[in-house]
């Protein structure tokens, strides 16, 4: 464990419910230290904002990289996962120490502040905000090393965004998500966790894993930290956002011809009933999934846990928490470490001609 | 051939042609039933009177003609056996005209008359005759009781029968205003142009219903216990090889570059909002 992030979990120790924190030699004040923001069960604890903020210290230098350069979405929990929450994308005014970087958006015609979480203390700000699940765009702000061309202009109209470096993601994503319900979920309410649904959600990534294997192409599998698996084919940066989504499409259409018994693309959630909706929709600028070890909305305090795929057989998204995933990063290290230096030329490796 | 709707006889001056009468066309359209959603029954159509509250069978309904609202008239089966007939069994010829003087418009259902076999030469007779002097004759002829005013004109050696709406069944012209537009001489030439540049032989067969197309190909994809789901470009449900199909979407995708298309743009936002989810 580096120093500063040994400092800070000694400074979390106070058995004070305030304090301010001294973090790479930025002031943070922090408030509500033993407010619970996940519920006890039984003989476990319930998880506070304390061990949030431990756990976003110890996660750190695994987490930090994926979010690195790229605009963050939070959903913040102020009163716990069971209260309300609120997805917060703009945020102004920021400490000095959080960089943010300003983005047009047609939704309110005008330029919003985004903060790119690149530092500790941004980290755990967002953690003093009980800022749980934090969203990562699939595109960066940084064009080196291949983006080059890409605009550097993000303000002012949808086109300048449109013909930016902020337009080309890392990433074509497809979030597995079962529609199989337990039987125990009340009327209207989302498929809980259980061990048939997962495995049959694994049994679907593991396929596209060894098709798309076939083709040369390399994906990533994460647990989402809920019920399902992400999964990420890291891209050179030359296809824009609704390339990377048709590219998706494609994927996700094949595997519903190839699984049509196990797999939906359908819109209406009714229809999306006792199969896996194979979700590329995230594939849109502004969108967003849970980045690596980010904490979810879950009671057993599960985070969004990057695999290996050799791991994936023996997994369940429970085993990852924020209780049991700092000391296996500090034994394993991270399983999607280097991503971006994986990334795939999707024309070159499928052959297809060059013409843009 | 299937099997004729009607049989009679052409009456032509002194001269009778005994014919039948098969239906030409047929419409392709899929039709569907309407299913209970629960269930999945197939719905029944009920004669309810809402007076009795009971259902009606056939044998106790009668026709009723509504002249003032809430009033009938009611008409049985006597009654109408009453009405006068003429053209019963028979197709009775009243004249004939150039096939061009009857307006489309007027063109009801089109039917193909065939010869019996005593009536060969007289059908030949007059089939001939009517394409030499390129006319149309005009008739009544009374199908399913009910007479009708029919042109029979030769068509490749067969004679068709069309029934014709009668004039009050056309509806009036509407008074455009633009054909008191004027327009130049070049303007003209222009429509002139582009019309000749477009000009060929009518060819039915080129023209497919792509909509009964795509309804099938649905029925049958659903029959195979397939997910159907729409699918945004034509073609794209019968790309079976994955590389190939990311292929062509990258290649698709880089000619667009920055170019790309409105629509593609434009299609997005609806996407953004249905797709509001935390994963």
């Amino acid at each position: 464990m580096s120093q500063a992030i040994q400092a800070v979990v000694e400074q979390l120790e106070t058995p004070q419910q305030r304090t301010t924190l001294t973090v790479e030699g930025h002031e943070l004040p922090v408030t509500n230290l033993d407010k619970a923001l996940w519920p006890g069960a039984g003989r476990k604890k319930p998880l506070t904002k304390r061990d949030l903020l431990r756990y976003f210290a110890r996660v750190s230098p695994y987490m930090l990289p994926h979010l690195a350069d790229r605009p963050v979405f939070v959903t913040r929990f102020p009163n716990g996962i069971a209260g309300k929450s609120f997805y917060q994308k703009h945020w102004e005014p920021v400490p000095p120490f959080v960089r943010t970087v300003s983005i047009y958006s047609s939704a309110g015609d005008e330029n919003g502040a985004y903060v790119i979480a690149e530092n500790l203390a941004t980290l755990l700000w967002l953690g003093q905000m009980a800022g749980l699940e934090l969203h990562a765009w699939y595109s960066r702000t940084e064009r080196a090393p291949d983006a080059l061309r890409h605009g550097k202009r993000f303000t002012g109209s949808e086109a300048a965004l449109d013909r930016s470096v902020l337009n080309y993601p890392d990433f074509v994503v497809f979030d597995l998500d079962p529609y199989v319900y337990s039987g125990k979920e009340g009327r209207g309410e989302e498929p809980e966790l259980h061990r048939r649904a997962f495995q049959r959600t694994r049994r679907l990534a593991l396929r596209v894993h060894e098709q798309l294997a076939r083709l040369g192409l390399e994906t990533w599998a994460k647990t989402s930290g809920r019920t399902g698996l992400h999964l990420y084919l890291p891209i050179v940066r030359d296809l824009d956002f609704d390339a990377a989504r048709e590219v998706a499409e494609t994927i996700a259409r094949h595997a519903l011809r190839e699984h049509p018994k196990e797999v939906t693309v359908d819109w209406a959630v009714e229809r999306r009933r006792g199969k896996i909706f194979f979700d590329y929709n995230q594939n849109s600028r502004g969108k967003s999934l849970a980045v690596p070890y980010s904490p979810r909305r879950h009671a057993a305090g599960t985070v969004s846990m990057p695999l290996r795929w050799d791991e994936l057989e023996s997994v369940y998204p429970t085993d990852f928490t924020l209780r049991t995933v700092p000391d296996r990063l500090a034994g394993d290290g991270d399983a999607w470490a280097g991503i971006l230096d994986r990334k795939q030329d999707l024309s070159a490796v499928l052959g297809a001609g060059r013409t843009g | 051939m299937a099997r004729a709707i009607w049989s009679g006889s052409i009456s032509f001056g002194m001269v009778t042609i005994p014919v039948k009468l098969y239906g030409a066309t047929e419409s392709k359209d899929i039709s569907f039933n309407l299913l209970h959603a629960t269930c999945g029954t197939r719905l029944k159509q009920v004669r309810w009177c809402p007076t009795d509250e009971e259902e009606v069978a056939w044998n106790e309904t009668v026709r009723g003609y509504e002249y003032a609202k809430g009033q009938y008239v009611v008409l049985t089966d006597e009654d109408f056996e009453k009405l006068p007939l003429p053209s019963k069994h028979s197709i009775e010829l009243s004249g004939f005209v150039e096939e061009q003087e009857i307006d489309p418009v007027f063109y009801e259902r089109s039917y193909y008359l065939e010869p019996d076999e005593r009536g060969q030469k007289p059908y030949a007779l007059l089939l001939r005759a009517l394409e030499k002097k390129k006319l149309a004759a005009v008739a009544t002829i009374t199908i399913r009781k009910k007479e009708q005013l029919c042109a029979l004109r030769p068509q490749e050696g067969v004679m068709m029968l069309e029934t014709l709406f009668y004039p009050d069944e056309v509806r009036a012209r509407p008074e455009v205003e633009a054909s008191g537009a004027k327009v130049t001489d070049r303007e003209m030439d222009m429509a002139f142009t582009l019309i000749d540049l477009l000009r060929k032989p009518f060819d039915p067969t080129e023209y497919n219903d792509r909509y009964r197309e795509a309804l099938g190909e649905l029925i049958e994809a659903k029959l195979e216990g397939r997910e159907v789901v729409t699918s945004p470009t034509a073609g794209d449900s019968k790309v079976i090889d994955l590389a190939d199909a990311l292929r062509k979407s990258v290649e698709a995708a880089k000619k667009g570059g920055n170019g790309k298309p409105a629509s593609r743009r434009a299609a997005r936002p609806t996407a953004r909002r249905r797709t509001r989810k935390v994963s």
